[in-house]
């Protein structure tokens, strides 16, 4: 089930035109007047990710993996190699990033803040209201509809990140770990309406995690990425049907074989990173 | 600790915690019962909760004060050259807000209203840009500090030298001050703004100007609302300052002018009025700070 990703992704033959192309992609950090030298964080990434599927990256801690999405996003330039994304339909954006860290604006409401996609494109209030109004529903915080972040818990504040990408209507999610600083319960309920909402708009999803579970509750594809510097090192597909549920999924067959395969790849990447950490320190 | 593995002492109370804490109890047959924290009830209730016995307090002290300060200067114990009785510093107020006074609250504060809007508006504009842009930044920073730390008293007879002694040298020198107060405030809430925010700002296609309104300006709103309420207090002491120095009217003169008469109360009465102002400013400050701010978290 593991193979080593030659150039051409097994992923593409679902036959379904690729969305994100990215050859070759390297980015070192630092060098030319930096303190310390130059940091190789991505090299030789070659993935091809085809339009609709949800693909989850899993690799340790400081592999690289939020730089390859910022890169991605356009918030990073890359050093070396090619990346694509193919804009489709010019009055969607191309991409919409849910970060890591705690990042709706602490001064909208909970509204303004998933209304700020459309409005930075220009779109009229009264035009995504409906959409808007929609995807507060959809991930339970209708009645906090004029609520401040800071009345909100961490739960709560990453629906409204989940929200605030979709009501932008990217053709590309780009996800940064979403859940990492949420508690287990919290994770299981937001990973179900995120799988909820994805199913209904089926967006190209680019997933970032360093939990097993969750890429393959999420993923309909997992790759698993090295330690720095951060290469793709495994490409499996996930076989389970849709729709999930995260408990059924667990004691579904195969899903052990499934989840000791990606570790077996992930477990020395995760060594050598935290070797390199103890180096560093 | 799993309810299975303590059903030794089962039927008395868990012997768990008693033992995580390091008591020498012995270890299975007696077990002793450790009390945690105060009892739930303690009987007595007191006439008044404690909020509002702190509110009569606070409100009787000051009561209080000025009770000891009257039966003070009767008994002669206080010199009533120096600190006349509060009875008649308040006769002389009467008599001052029916003549004068009006007159020189109305200067005083339109004097400080003025030259705070002249100051304050430039301090937040080109704070903004200070705080986005890192070379304007590299380009001032050092100029603004150098000029930040002169105390403004200290230029006030050149303010006067090129503004003469009308209006518009109290107007200048107040919203100098305010303006350097406002300006670093500005630039550093502007610059600390959570990198995040930026980046989310990019990724959803925020321009220049949308990145200002919707991420910098708000963004850093707290930090300039600190440098606003400092800019303030600062005017208020400039406007004193001015107006003892060069000024034919407002509380600054007032003071002076019962110094130089030695109308005491007089005197007493400037002091009480721009305390008084002072006071109800920085409350509307407060409320103006909550209507703007209604994200704040604490308040």
């Amino acid at each position: 089930m593991a193979t080593h990703v030659p150039a051409p992704a097994p992923a593409t033959a679902e036959g379904r035109p690729p969305k994100i192309v990215v050859e070759r992609l390297s980015k070192t950090f630092g060098g030319r007047g930096g303190r310390t030298g130059p940091v190789q964080a991505l090299h030789d990434v070659n993935l091809t990710v085809p339009d609709g599927q949800f693909c989850c990256i899993v690799g340790p801690s400081g592999c690289g993996k939020t730089t390859l999405l910022r890169i991605l996003a356009g918030l990073e330039s890359h050093s070396a190699g090619r990346l694509e994304l193919l804009h489709a339909d010019q009055r969607r954006p191309l991409s919409s990033m849910v970060f890591q860290e705690q990042s709706i604006f602490p001064w909208m409401t909970v509204r303004d803040n998933v209304a700020y996609g459309p409005r930075m494109r220009g779109v009229p209030d009264r035009e995504s209201r409906e959409q808007v109004d929609y995807y507060i529903d959809k991930v339970g915080l209708t009645q906090f509809r004029k609520a401040y972040p800071h009345q909100l818990s961490g739960g709560m504040k990453q629906r409204v990140s989940v929200a605030r990408a979709f009501a932008n209507a990217p053709e590309v999610l780009l996800m940064d770990e979403p859940f990492a600083a949420l508690d287990e319960q919290n994770k299981s309920l937001l990973q179900e309406e995120l799988l909820r909402i994805w199913e209904e708009s089926r967006n190209t999803v680019l997933f970032i995690t360093h939990s097993i579970d969750e890429a393959l509750f999420l993923g309909d594809r997992v790759l698993v990425m090295t330690a720095r510097p951060g290469t793709l090192k495994a490409d499996m597909l996930v076989p389970f049907t849709r729709p999930r549920r995260a408990y059924e999924l667990k004691a579904a067959p195969g899903y052990g074989d499934m989840s000791f395969a990606v570790w077996s790849q992930l477990r020395d990447e995760v060594m050598t990173a935290r070797a390199a950490e103890s180096v560093a320190r | 600790m799993s309810r299975a593995s303590v059903d030794v002492g089962s039927g008395t109370a868990a012997p768990a915690p008693a033992q995580a804490r390091g008591t020498t109890a012995p270890p299975a047959a007696g077990v002793t019962r450790v009390r945690l924290g105060a009892d739930p009830e303690d009987g007595r209730k007191p006439l008044l909760s404690r909020q509002a016995r702190e509110r009569i307090v606070t409100a009787l002290a000051p009561l209080v004060l000025l009770l000891a300060w009257e039966l003070l200067v009767q008994a002669r114990l206080l010199d009533r050259r120096f600190f006349p009785a509060p009875s008649s510093i308040a006769g002389t107020f009467v008599q001052l807000a029916q003549t004068t006074l009006p007159g020189h609250i109305g200067i005083s504060l339109s004097r400080a209203a003025v030259g705070f809007i002249l100051g304050a508006i430039p301090a937040v504009l080109l704070g903004v840009v200070m705080g986005l842009v890192p070379i304007v930044r590299a380009a001032l920073q050092p100029i603004v500090g150098a000029l930040f730390a002169i105390p403004k008293v200290a230029i006030l007879p050149l303010i006067m030298l090129i503004f003469g002694l009308g209006e518009q040298s109290k107007w200048a020198i107040i919203a100098i001050a305010v303006f350097f107060q406002v300006l670093i405030s500005t630039a550093a809430g502007v610059a600390n703004i959570d990198r995040i925010y930026l980046d989310v700002g990019r990724n959803y296609g925020a321009g220049r100007l949308a990145t200002l309104w919707t991420i910098a300006l708000p963004g850093a709103l707290p930090v300039i609302f600190a440098g606003i309420r400092l800019g303030w207090g600062v005017s208020l002491l400039l406007l004193v300052t001015a107006e003892m120095v060069a000024a034919k009217s407002g509380l600054g003169f007032l003071i002076w002018q019962s110094w130089q008469t030695f109308i005491i109360e007089d005197m007493y009465v400037g002091l009480l009025t721009i305390a008084t102002l002072g006071m109800i400013s920085f409350w509307l400050l407060d409320a103006l700070e909550a209507w703007l701010i209604p994200w704040r978290t604490s308040r």
